[in-house]
């Protein structure tokens, strides 16, 4: 099912769906072939995948991938304090970090062992303030048709996506069409939760929705597959978030800057603060709650208080950089919320470049240096907070302005990637900084 | 029930097919597929068998490297007491498992057994069983698990090497055999106890015996071909595996026994095989350095009497969570050792009750608190490192679970909660 002499033109004319819909968050245009205005119709009813070509060489950091999956929106349900929004795609690969000691053997390629079936996803979310749950205490999912079980119990990894952000996904193999019920059984969750969100999901959860999986639906999701230009292929820059409005009516595009270094601007890139998701009625969206979907972005830079740590080497980026992912660090003044007594909180807060999407599960641990003297070295625990979202923070008593930060990765964000976040966020440097003067 | 179809499958997984359905037409179906086998006779002389019931190591066979080899086909008949136990229903009991001990050797060829008892069966009693009796009703050991619990009284858990053994056995505790390898089945278990028909589990280990099911759609066809166990390893090795002398029951009126906990649970080996590679199952099942240092083989061959398991790459558990964001199952479990020595006795087999792989998780331990304390270490829910890769857990699902004491064989048929009634914690 890999293709990788894939001729686009060819796949348009098959598919009849590319029609200038691409937008790319940060810097890239929008695909404007539009040679084809046909409806999204498929009449070819073979089981057939839509190619998945890769991209040669792509660089160690978040990059353009040769194509956005198009996918169904199911309801959302809700869960106890979960909401949960169910949505289909077609099998298609992934890549899965294998515990390796480090280097490039560390991620592997994962392909769907059959294409009959469907590539499942589901954002979990908390609805009073909207904060996408990127992390996982044990999902199972248990698949019914016709009140039998198919197949054993999964639980679903936990994965980003450039188009979808944080989510959770499995190719899971269905044999036949038909009505499938699904049953998501959540866990409470088990990672530190602060601001809003202390003492919540505290409770086991169930989520059933149902779908049809049947050819339409084929025709649907392999349909809607749009490929962009191969000349933006492995460019680094990333996706629009699907959720976004960002179908190439989005006001504040820029064009693709051939220079590498030219993204700065964009981590500020506003418009993902809020968890809105503007509006698009392009039409192509056959279903009515996908603008309630929140997608996992981080608030902005400007949006943490304290007082910024400042990278000891300028960097051309304005967050420093580590396996391309973007740190964030603060040190909230003393007495905050988020610990006992006088002691400041320092907040770091790994996210991708250009859609802010947050990197969970990484082991963290940051040294505080004073004179040459180490004042302080602990461990950063992992939190989500209702306003910060997901960070990693420590308490700290003795910190002074002029003292070195070193934030040291122990280990990479250990979630399945998309295409083009598979060769970033891997090795991971210590990040160096200081708390800056007065 | 209907029998299996014998044209599609092989002879070895016809016979295993037949332990599951069970009854009488299994069993003549299973006779007449292996009416050669001359099965080994047992002792009319009963004392000359072990005290403990669960004393089974030293009649079980053992491999090359001196690990015990479990037999191959086991059966857990799930028992309701139809009456009050009483005088007689105790001789009845006796006499039903005497005679097995009269037909068939103590041993894999023959048969090995325990009467397991839950703390359901103990509380019709005034008296609460001896402090020295650790037995609490089970409960959910995980935040991510709904179990329903085994609430019956009693669990008759059979194992031999051959399955007609095994239904042979069953069926002439029952009624529906008049003779058991030459015996005459003169009392049985009928009229004491009714089987509970839908909480019988059934299961096989041994290598070779996984691979037979990849006719299941839960069973992939990349599953080794030798694999004792559905998740490919060999499991149990002598080394990482408490004695019996541990797990039993020192003091009290029950001493001599030991308790034992069974949880069932369905395995999700699509994505085990066919999305995680060899180097991840080895570090997911046993360490990220048994990977590293390529210490285990395809299915454990390498491995010899023990799991490899040191000191060093135990204590490094907390270690490999920081600094690899994976730790290994058999890693973290080994942190409830105690003075170096493992607390359970495992005696777990596969199943495909439900026609989808699972293993019916069976250990004996001295009492249920260790189990609960391994069980802990096991989930390992302090090591903050994601499910996925919190070795092997998300990939079991816990459906089941029970308790159970295993009294000495001198004890075995219907005890009550306090036999000498002369401890501390009675309230008469
Ligand atoms: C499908 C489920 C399971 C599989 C495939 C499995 C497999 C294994 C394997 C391959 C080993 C290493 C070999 C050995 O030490 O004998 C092991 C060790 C162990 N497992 Fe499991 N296991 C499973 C479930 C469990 C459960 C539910 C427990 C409950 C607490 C458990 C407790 C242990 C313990 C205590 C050890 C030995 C640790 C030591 O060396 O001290 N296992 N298991």
């Amino acid at each position: 099912m890999q293709d990788h002499d894939f001729d686009r033109r060819t796949f348009v004319r098959r598919t009849g769906a590319v029609t200038g819909l691409l937008a790319l968050a940060g810097c890239l245009g929008t695909d404007d072939d539009d040679d084809n205005d046909d409806t999204t119709e498929e009449t070819d009813d073979d089981l057939e995948a839509p190619a998945f070509p890769e991209v040669e060489d792509p660089p160690d950091a978040v990059y353009v991938p040769t194509h956005r999956e198009s996918m169904r929106m199911l309801e959302p349900v809700e869960a106890g304090d979960y909401t949960i929004a169910p949505m289909l795609s077609y099998p298609h690969p992934f890549w899965i970090l294998t515990g390796g000691a480090g280097g490039e053997g560390e991620i592997e390629r994962n392909d769907p062992e059959q294409m009959d079936g469907v590539h499942m996803m589901f954002t979990l979310w908390d609805d009073d303030t909207g904060v996408v749950l990127p992390v996982d205490s044990g999902n199972a999912i248990r698949v019914f048709r016709d009140g039998e079980q198919v197949g054993s119990p999964r639980s679903a990894w936990t994965m980003i996506s450039q188009a979808m952000g944080f989510h959770f996904g499995d190719n899971v193999p269905l044999d036949d069409h038909g009505t499938y019920t699904v049953e998501v059984e959540l866990p409470p969750l088990s990672t530190r939760t602060t601001g809003q969100l202390e003492g919540r999901f505290t409770e086991r959860a169930t989520a059933t929705f149902e779908f049809d999986y049947d050819e339409a639906f084929w025709d649907h999701v392999v349909g809607e597959v749009e490929y962009l230009d191969e000349e933006y292929w492995g460019q680094r820059g990333a996706l629009e978030p699907m959720d976004h409005g960002g179908h190439g009516d989005h006001g504040d595009q820029q064009e693709h800057d051939d220079d590498d270094h030219d993204h700065d601007g964009h981590d500020d890139h506003d418009g993902h603060d809020d968890h809105d998701h503007g509006d698009h009625d392009d039409g192509r969206d056959d279903h009515h709650n996908h603008d309630d979907i929140p997608y996992s972005a981080l608030p902005a830079a400007d949006a943490y208080p304290g007082t910024l740590l400042e990278p000891i080497d300028d960097p051309d980026t304005d967050l420093p950089r580590s396996g391309d992912a973007a740190f964030l660090a603060t040190l909230f003044d003393s007495g905050s919320r988020l610990v006992e007594g006088d002691d400041r909180y320092l907040l770091v807060s790994p996210r991708t470049p250009y859609n802010r999407v947050p990197l969970a599960d990484m082991a963290l641990s940051a040294t505080i240096e004073r004179d040459g003297e180490t004042v302080a070295d602990t461990e950063l625990v992992q939190t989500i907070d209702g306003e910060y979202d997901l960070h990693y923070g420590a308490s700290l008593g003795d910190v002074q302005p002029g003292d070195a930060v070193t934030i040291t990765i122990e280990s990479p964000p250990q979630v399945a990637r998309h295409q083009g976040y598979e060769t970033a966020f891997l090795e991971m440097p210590p990040i160096e900084l200081t708390v800056p003067e007065g | 029930m209907t029998l299996p179809d014998r044209s599609s499958l092989s002879r070895r997984d016809y016979l295993r097919a037949l332990v599951a359905v069970g009854g009488a037409t299994a069993l003549s179906a299973c006779v007449s597929e292996s009416d050669d086998v001359d099965v080994p006779t047992g002792t009319d002389d009963p004392d000359s068998l072990p005290a403990r019931q669960h004393a089974w190591n030293d009649a079980l066979s053992r491999d090359d490297h001196g690990n015990v080899q479990p037999p191959e086909h086991h059966v857990l008949v799930a028992l309701s007491l139809i009456d009050e136990p009483s005088d007689d229903g105790r001789e009845r009991v006796e006499d039903a498992l005497e005679i097995l001990e009269r037909a068939y050797e103590w041993s894999n060829e023959g048969l090995v057994f325990t009467l397991g008892y839950t703390p359901a069966y103990f509380d019709r009693f005034d008296d609460s069983l001896p402090e020295t009796v650790d037995l609490p009703e089970p409960e959910p050991l995980t935040d991510r698990e709904d179990p329903t619990f085994d609430e019956f009284d009693a669990v008759l858990h059979l194992a031999s090497d051959r399955s007609q053994v095994v239904l042979e056995a069953e069926a002439g505790l029952f009624g529906e055999a008049d003779e058991l390898n030459g015996v005459d089945v003169e009392t049985g278990l009928t009229g004491v106890f009714e089987r509970v028909e839908d909480q019988r589990r059934t299961g096989f280990v041994g290598e070779g015996l996984p691979a037979e099911h990849t006719e299941l759609s839960g069973v992939p066809d990349s599953i080794p071909d030798e694999a004792p166990f559905f998740m490919g390893f060999r499991s149990g090795f002598d080394r990482s595996q408490a004695t019996e002398d541990r797990v039993t029951i020192e003091d009290g009126p029950f001493g001599g026994g030991t308790t034992q906990q069974i949880s069932s649970m369905d395995l999700q080996l699509r994505i085990w095989f066919e999305q995680d590679n060899h180097y991840q199952r080895v570090t997911k099942m046993f360490s990220p350095e048994h990977a590293d240092e390529e210490l285990v083989g395809d299915i454990g061959e390498a491995l010899t009497s023990t799991n490899a398991l040191t000191d060093e790459r135990i204590e490094s558990t907390q270690d490999d969570a920081r600094t690899r964001g994976v730790v290994g199952h058999a890693q973290k479990a080994a942190r409830a050792r105690v003075d170096g020595e493992p607390p359970l006795l495992r005696r777990d087999f596969n199943t495909v009750d439900g026609e989808s792989p699972g293993l019916h998780f069976l250990s004996l331990q001295e009492d249920i608190e260790a189990f609960v304390r391994v069980r802990e270490a096991m989930t390992g829910d302090d090591l903050g490192v994601a499910n996925a890769n919190n070795g092997i857990r998300s990939y079991i699902f816990v459906t089941q679970r029970g308790n159970y004491l295993i009294p000495p064989r001198s004890l075995r048929a219907l005890p009550p909660a306090n036999p000498t009634g002369d401890d501390s914690s009675e309230e008469t």
